[in-house]
């Protein structure tokens, strides 16, 4: 115990008094010679015992607290360990960042409360913690989560009331943009001293973009906020098992309606694990169980096998294996769909001889892979005069040198009457034509055609390496309802390679339109347009092995089966109707629709209207659900003008886990905010903090003066009858 | 204020206009005033003529021997047993009274009002003033742990006047020894007496009791008068207080709350008199307790109610 004034320890020395006093009033007794001695030495032997035992009782009381006075004033204090660091009792802007991401909703081995409770409480021991003038804020660490108290405030009962509001999400944690925010917070804060204290269960996921603090030279020169992690996971082991992945493919030798699930199950403990319970249900039903071996930190994978009955063309499947602690992604569901019924028209404007060389080979490739069931049929350019286009959901023109003024009516009319064009260009394509003939459904007019000119990347370890120049795509906002089935750093795009693309003329900013990828060099790679009722996609570069490698990345497939799907108004195919949760969704609206209602798996229900599009005032065709909160199925209904609902099987959806919530890898020491910033000389957290005392002694001292009294009055009315 | 009587119930009177409170008596001019205003009190509403006894009282049976006067021989008891006795009378106008008055140092204890030796001389003076109206012979003997002064009983005139005499120059001091006393008085009265016995019973030997009872044996009237200031039965001091004894060579000290010990106290105090008042039960001993601030007439009432209820 160490004292903050421990000069006042001198007043021990009153600790005497009380003894002093006693033997003052012994000195004070009245004498008095008194004849009946007798009967008053038999009756002080009767008392003698519970006096002195009541006096030696006061007088250690009355010692207790004229000592214990002056220690209250001497400020005691102990340091204990903690993982608050010494400077939470000093005035200053803290932040509290609360992880609420899906991994916080476990239970660790030795009890059964959730962690994202145990940090709850932590925070609140915190904000008991902090130094009375301190300024508080709370910035939830989940990804796209809104922030509860976006500027500090010395009002704990907000801050604590907004704790005890907070929930915990099955969104993925993202620190870098939490810390972020939090230090953008804490710019504006009265106080010097900024801190930062992250209370998590320190999973690795979410700091893929670093530790979000700026440089320390700072704003201004100010160093960035000290950063203090609070782990309520303690250092847990935590052998995590967890459904990873969930795809269905039709399944011939099943029969007709035959599917195949395959469920991916993923072992993140030291140890394998044998006969793991696993189950598949079709439509909340099961239909199969079987048991799966897990390697240690290993996975498997599982094979079901099932015929579908007649009936509904979109099956609800989910797989679900035995709890453990996270049951939160001990399961995921997908969507089969029985017949998609989706008829697609490739036409090619490079045919080769040699199949592999031919310009819609990947296309075609894409658009027939993995159980899409797209309907693809191709033609040559000359062949469309003859066709009725309003029969394909869509069509692709790729690298079509120039449409005949019949074709290009025809295709204007298409689009303009709900049809989805994609374009992609090529060496054949003769940019004046196309911007003559079908400049009016055109997202931008052609340019000049390009050559990359930056320095190629090296490949990644066995790739051919293509040493021309190329150029790579920027990273790009996954909110676009073509982008948000791939993961943020855009895997199967980025590493895509651009050697030639086509330029866009310059046009107005409008709203329709949309820039959806973009290269690096900032020229547009994919450009929509909405265009009457229809939409048009502009890609720049050729959708064969030409001008570029994006066909054999696998961002391409994807890519090429969205935009079919959205082009056509179709339901979004795997990669999007199974979101991940916080995606947003985009969910077409029919002719007839004058609003949509989405249910969610809690049974809430949501109403949706379309907005009027700023340009041209009439409604959109499509409305933008954000609420994917938590995992299971979101079912979709259609209420008409008439005011009947209908229910909108295709357009229903799945919201799965991340997975990577799944993974219990914690943050490597040498990557930890607070570390780091230690690493660097800066102050050091120390892992023990000032616990004062004085608080506690100064209530005792309260309870012994109440207690002595008490027994004063006591004796003093007793007297010992 | 407290007063109580053994062997027939006792009484407690209540204050008569004339029974003056101690402190008043006090007041007056001298021990003989004092004296004749007690008895006054005492007899006050009583319709009892003080001066009107009994002149031949029944004493006992004895049986005949030559020499007897045959006129009283109980002839109801020749018819009964056959054999003669003598019935023998005691003239009561000749019934010697010994007054012992305690004067101990621990008699002289007060905080308020008397002492306890200036309420036993008042008692005894009135007892005194009493028997010479009746002509009957008083002695006194004042003690300590030895006699201090002794007046044979005697009741030709003036007698009363030596004995008031010898109660105002009373003293309290020494050390108290009531056996010793009563031992004297035992050697003292050859034939039947009354003994008043005036004391605090405080620190007094357990040889007092076998006194009281040998003295009962002899056939003498004894009367216990027990003394205690109020504050030997309530211990009623507020402050630390160092109490010592009143006694010579009495070493005894205590520093003490006294408040802490006044329910231990009182208790202790009431089973010293019940004691007492058990002994002289036992004993057929008229036993009669008085705190210093009941007025003595009460005390004397009492004393004469109840002898004349026991001679009935």
């Amino acid at each position: 115990m160490q004292f903050l004034a421990p000069s006042l320890l001198l007043g021990l020395a009153a600790a005497v008094l009380p003894w002093f006093i006693h033997r003052i009033g012994q000195r004070r007794a009245n004498p008095v010679r008194f004849a009946a001695m007798e009967l008053l030495l038999r009756a002080e032997r009767q008392v003698s015992a519970r006096r002195r035992l009541r006096e030696i009782l006061l007088l250690l009381m009355r010692t207790a607290i004229a000592a214990a006075l002056p220690l209250v004033f001497a400020k005691p204090y102990t340091e204990v360990r903690s993982d608050l660091p010494a400077a939470t009792s000093r005035p200053q802007a803290a932040l509290i960042v609360l992880d609420d991401s899906g991994s916080m909703r476990r239970t660790r081995a030795s009890d059964s409360t959730p962690l994202f409770d145990r940090a709850r409480q932590r925070a609140r021991s915190l904000l008991a913690n902090l130094a009375p003038e301190s300024d508080v804020a709370l910035v939830m660490a989940s990804e796209g989560t809104a922030t509860p108290i976006p500027e500090p405030t010395a009002d704990r009962a907000r801050v604590l009331a907004a704790l005890d509001a907070a929930t915990c999400s099955a969104r993925r944690a993202d620190f870098t943009g939490a810390i972020r925010k939090a230090v953008q917070v804490l710019t504006s804060a009265r106080r010097p001293e900024r801190l930062i204290y992250l209370i998590t269960d320190l999973q690795a996921v979410g700091w893929e973009g670093g530790t979000g603090l700026p440089d320390a030279s700072g704003e201004g020169g100010a160093p960035p906020p000290a950063v203090v992690i609070l782990d309520v996971n303690e250092g847990a082991a935590w052998p995590n098992r967890a459904v990873v992945n969930l795809t269905a493919e039709p399944a011939p030798e099943a029969g007709p309606l035959g599917v195949a699930v395959v469920a991916e199950i993923a072992n993140f403990g030291p140890d394998p694990v044998s006969n793991l319970g696993i189950t598949l249900r079709f439509d909340g039903a099961p239909v199969a169980k079987g048991f799966v071996e897990l390697p240690a930190n290993g996975r498997a994978r599982k094979r079901f096998l099932h015929a579908l009955g007649a009936g509904a063309s979109v099956r609800e499947a989910e797989v679900e294996i035995d709890h453990d602690r996270f049951p939160l992604d001990d399961r995921r569901m997908t969507r089969v769909e029985v017949s998609r019924g989706l008829r697609i028209l490739v036409v090619d404007g490079d045919p080769r001889t040699v199949r592999t060389e031919d310009e819609t080979f990947f296309l075609e490739a894409a658009l027939r892979a993995g159980g899409s069931s797209f309907a693809v049929t191709t033609a040559l350019p000359d062949e469309l005069a003859g066709r009725t286009l309003a029969e394909y959901g869509s069509i692709f023109m790729a690298n079509v040198a120039r449409p005949s003024a019949d074709v290009a009516g025809a295709l204007i009319r298409y689009v303009e009457t709900g049809g989805g064009l994609f374009i992609s260009v090529g060496d054949k394509v003769d940019a004046d034509a196309w911007n003559q003939q079908l400049g009016r459904i055109l997202p931008q007019p052609l340019g000049l055609k390009r050559t990359a000119s930056a320095r190629p990347g090296s490949g990644a370890e066995g790739e051919t390496v293509d040493l021309r120049p190329a150029e790579r795509l920027a990273p790009f906002d996954r909110r676009h309802p073509l982008l948000a089935g791939f993961p943020p750093r855009g895997d199967g795009l980025s590493s895509a390679r651009f050697f030639q693309f086509m330029l866009l003329a310059p046009a107005p900013d409008l709203p329709s339109r949309s820039v959806v990828l973009r290269y690096e060099n900032g020229a547009p790679a994919l450009v929509e347009a909405d265009v009457g009722r229809g939409r048009v996609l502009l890609l720049t570069t050729t959708v064969d092995r030409e001008w570029t490698d994006l066909p054999i990345r696998p961002g391409f497939l994807p890519l090429m089966q969205e935009a079919a799907r959205r082009l056509a108004g179709a339901p979004s195919g795997e990669a999007v109707a199974a979101l991940t949760v916080g995606q947003k969704r985009e969910i077409a609206i029919g002719a007839d629709d004058r609003r949509i209602e989405v249910i969610k798996p809690s049974g809430e229900s949501r109403w949706l209207v379309p907005e009027p599009r700023q340009s041209d005032g009439k409604p959109a065709r499509s409305v933008l659900f954000a609420e994917t909160d938590e995992p299971g199925w979101y079912r979709v209904r259609g209420s008409h003008t008439d005011g009947s609902q209908i229910d909108r099987s295709d357009d229903s959806f799945v919201v799965n886990l991340d997975t990577r919530e799944s993974d219990p890898a914690t943050l490597p020491a040498d990557q930890r905010p607070d570390r780091a910033r230690a690493a660097a000389g800066g102050e050091d957290n120390a892992p023990k903090r000032r616990l004062e005392l004085w608080h506690l002694l100064a209530a005792a001292v309260l309870v012994m003066v109440f207690l002595e009294s008490v027994l004063t009055i006591r004796f003093r009315r007793g007297r010992f009858v | 204020m407290a007063v109580t009587t053994s062997q027939n119930g006792g009484v407690g009177g209540a204050r008569r206009p004339l029974a003056l409170n101690p402190l008043d008596l006090a007041r007056l001019a001298s021990l003989s005033v004092r004296a004749r205003v007690i008895v006054e009190g005492a007899f006050a509403g009583m319709h009892h003529n003080p001066n009107a006894g009994t002149s031949i009282e029944f004493a006992e049976h004895k049986e005949y021997a030559p020499g007897d006067d045959i006129r009283h021989i109980d002839w109801k008891a020749v018819g009964r047993i056959d054999r003669y006795y003598i019935k023998r009378f005691e003239d009561e106008t000749e019934m010697r009274t010994f007054m012992l008055v305690d004067a101990s140092a621990s008699m002289g204890y007060k905080r308020r009002g008397l002492t306890k030796l200036e309420y036993a001389s008042y008692l005894a003076a009135a007892l005194g003033y009493l028997l010479a109206q009746q002509g009957d012979p008083a002695g006194l003997l004042l003690f300590d742990e030895k006699t201090r002064q002794y007046l044979p009983p005697r009741s030709r005139g003036g007698h009363v006047r030596d004995l008031l005499l010898a109660l105002e120059g009373a003293y309290p001091a020494g050390r108290t020894d009531p056996a010793r006393a009563l031992s004297h008085v035992s050697e003292l009265a050859d034939r039947r007496s009354l003994v008043v016995l005036f004391t605090d019973l405080l620190d007094a030997a357990g040889t007092v009791a076998d006194r009281l009872r040998l003295l009962r044996t002899h056939g003498h009237d004894v009367a216990l008068f027990h003394l205690l200031d109020p504050d030997e039965v309530e211990l009623p001091f507020t402050d630390l207080t160092q109490f010592e004894g009143m006694e010579p060579d009495d070493a005894r000290r205590l520093l003490t709350d006294p408040r802490d010990l006044a329910a231990s106290f009182r208790r202790e105090s009431l089973a010293l008199r019940e004691r007492w008042r058990m002994t002289c039960l036992e004993s057929r001993v008229e036993y009669l307790f008085a705190t210093t601030d009941t007025p003595p007439a009460d005390v004397l009432r009492s004393f004469l109610f109840t002898r004349q209820r026991a001679r009935k």
